[in-house]
């Protein structure tokens, strides 16, 4: 499974509560829109970091790196090249 | 009685260039924040809005939302801020309810988009904070358009200041009207006992549209304070990190607030030496969470607060040397405003006794706005009758027991269960349904919604729907189904069951 459809399938199903695609937006605000909030993003950071077996300090745990399914791609390709 | 907006305009006037408000990286000074103000005023006084006109605010926390709010109380119309996380349908409740003469949102609302549709209010007029694609014209040019033209006769204390909507239950909206009066006592009596004072700065996650916020908000412009913006809590260490940046003197949170910060965040390697104050409101925080925070901070008073909406903000203050020995206890009221506890036939109850909290002062509400049935449920003879229960010590200190009502507190917010009920409701394979708020360990109270099925559902079609339909903090987290609600024999739901249920076998 790609990147991508990695963080799709985890927002879809556990914040969206739907396999409807067209739900979500990969360049919507995550935060603004309140599809996450401090628990969830947590939630998800944690999932990233078991799956795909990297750290995310706190001073990368910031909205620039997790507040789109763009930024968050990004971001992963940074820390895990493809 | 001095108002807040003759307050603002003496600082504005004596110290221009001092720091009033700073939102990420924009710093507005006192002198830019009227200087805005004086031009919003402008704009609505060349569109007719003035005295006993409501003008609407639907923006997260920024400049333009205080200069917004100063500005309509300069041209006399009242403002009504709106929730930026509720949905369509509150939206249309709301502004169909208030009739605002103009509403200053963000662009790009798609929310309210739909509300405006809905409910048919294209006529309404608006001005729009950001990229103005949406075709209402721009915040930024409707102001640099006009000429500030600042001419500040005394306003009039009992003139309408606020109206703040308490619930989006189409049934009855509640919107609390509060007078210049109303807010500049409040703001007065929280100022003396926090000992505020221009030197202060405070770090805000608190949204303007709840009472606790406007109350943060209010009572440090008045003193010429500098309040400091931050958009949410999505990430706690951001928020420690702008304490110890900004060297804030302040804090303001609810439990949830100070149990996120503790959990999520290391503090040591932050200087947090300035930090002299932290209130604490919204709902009773723990004894155990209580010694945590002290703990973290202790070099900061940390003031337990308890207030209502219907009362502006705070009612009641426990003077942090008190906390140790009334740990729990909510306190003392605030200057000018009297606490009595009755029982249900209106009589006064004994010391120690429990009863309903009672209260009266120059900070209590005019009523709900357009609701008299309403009003008259809880304003009787001057008193406001808050809905929660409690009892008074010997000493005076007030001690909450519970409440009335069924609202549920979960984190900062208030929530309605009949709102989200009517959401629920909505989907055909409902039969009955009943939400309650269950114990959460970090936000007090979640939200549970308890189905009786009347086809096929699954607890996530549930929450895909309130999703949908609701703001993010009133989706449930948990979903049960039953055979049957447990009722009373006069058929009213027995929610106390409902509550104690929350382990059940099932729930998800």
């Amino acid at each position: 499974m790609s990147q991508r459809a990695l963080v799709r399938q985890f927002i879809l199903g556990n914040f969206l509560f739907t396999t409807d695609e067209s739900a979500l937006k990969d360049g919507d605000s995550l935060i603004r829109s309140g599809v996450v909030d401090s628990t969830g993003v947590l939630e998800l950071i944690t999932h990233l970091e078991e799956a795909l077996r990297i750290r995310v300090p706190p001073e990368e745990m910031v909205p620039q790196n997790f507040d789109s399914v763009d930024a968050i791609c990004a971001y992963l390709a940074r820390k895990v090249p493809a | 009685m001095t108002t807040l907006l003759a307050k603002l305009a003496r600082i504005a006037a004596d110290d221009p260039a001092r720091i009033a408000v700073v939102e990420g990286e924009r710093r507005a000074s006192y002198g830019e924040l009227w200087d805005q103000a004086c031009r919003f005023a402008a704009v609505l006084a060349a569109r007719g809005i003035g005295a006993g006109e409501r003008v609407a605010v639907l923006l997260p926390n920024s400049i333009e939302a205080v200069a917004a709010c100063y500005g309509a109380w300069l041209a006399r119309a009242a403002i009504v801020p709106l929730n930026v996380q509720a949905r369509a349908r509150d939206y249309a409740v709301w502004l169909d309810h208030a009739r605002p003469a103009l509403l200053v949102h963000e662009a790009g609302n798609a929310e309210l988009d739909a509300a405006i549709a809905s409910a048919g209010l294209e006529a309404m007029p608006r001005i729009a904070v950001g990229d103005a694609s949406d075709g209402a014209p721009g915040w930024r040019e409707a102001l640099d358009s006009t000429t500030p033209a600042a001419s500040l006769a005394e306003l009039d204390p009992a003139a309408l200041a606020q109206v703040l909507y308490t619930s989006g239950t189409t049934g009855s909206p509640k919107g609390v009207m509060l007078t210049q009066r109303n807010l500049a006592a409040n703001v007065d009596a929280i100022v003396a006992y926090l000992g505020l004072g221009a030197g202060d700065s405070i770090v805000s996650v608190l949204p303007f549209y709840y009472s606790y916020g406007s109350s943060v908000l209010h009572t440090h412009l008045s003193v010429g304070a500098r309040l400091c913006l931050e958009p949410n809590l999505v990430f706690p260490h951001l928020v420690v990190e702008r304490l110890a940046r900004e060297r804030a003197t302040g804090f303001s949170g609810v439990p949830s607030t100070y149990a996120l910060l503790l959990d999520r965040v290391d503090m040591a390697p932050h200087d947090l030496s300035a930090l002299r104050y932290l209130t604490q409101a919204g709902g009773a925080m723990s004894p155990a969470l209580t010694a945590r925070v002290r703990a973290a901070f202790p070099q900061a008073r940390l003031y337990v607060m308890y207030g209502q909406t219907e009362a502006t903000a705070r009612l009641t203050w426990l003077p942090p040397e008190r906390l140790e020995h009334k740990t729990g206890s909510v306190g003392i009221p605030v200057a000018g405003v009297e606490v009595q506890v009755r029982r249900e036939d209106g009589s006064a109850v004994p010391t120690d006794e429990s009863g309903e909290v009672w209260v009266r002062g120059p900070n209590v509400m005019q009523g709900y706005w357009h609701n008299p049935q309403a009003t008259a449920e809880v304003l009787r003879e001057g008193w406001l009758k808050t809905g929660d229960i409690g009892r008074l010590d010997g000493d005076g200190f007030l001690w909450l027991v519970g409440r009335r009502s069924d609202m549920i507190k979960t984190g900062a917010h208030r929530v309605h269960p009949q709102d989200i009920e009517e959401a629920i409701a909505e989907l055909p394979a409902v039969a009955e349904v009943a939400v309650v708020g269950v114990e959460d360990a970090t936000l007090g109270q979640v939200v549970k919604a308890c189905i009786v099925r009347a086809g096929e559902l699954t607890a996530d079609q549930v929450k895909a729907h309130c999703r949908t339909r609701l703001a993010p903090y009133k989706i449930p987290k948990h979903v049960e189904f039953l055979a049957a609600l447990p009722k009373t024999a006069s058929g009213k739901v027995r929610r106390v069951e409902l509550i104690e249920s929350k382990a059940t076998q099932g729930a998800t």
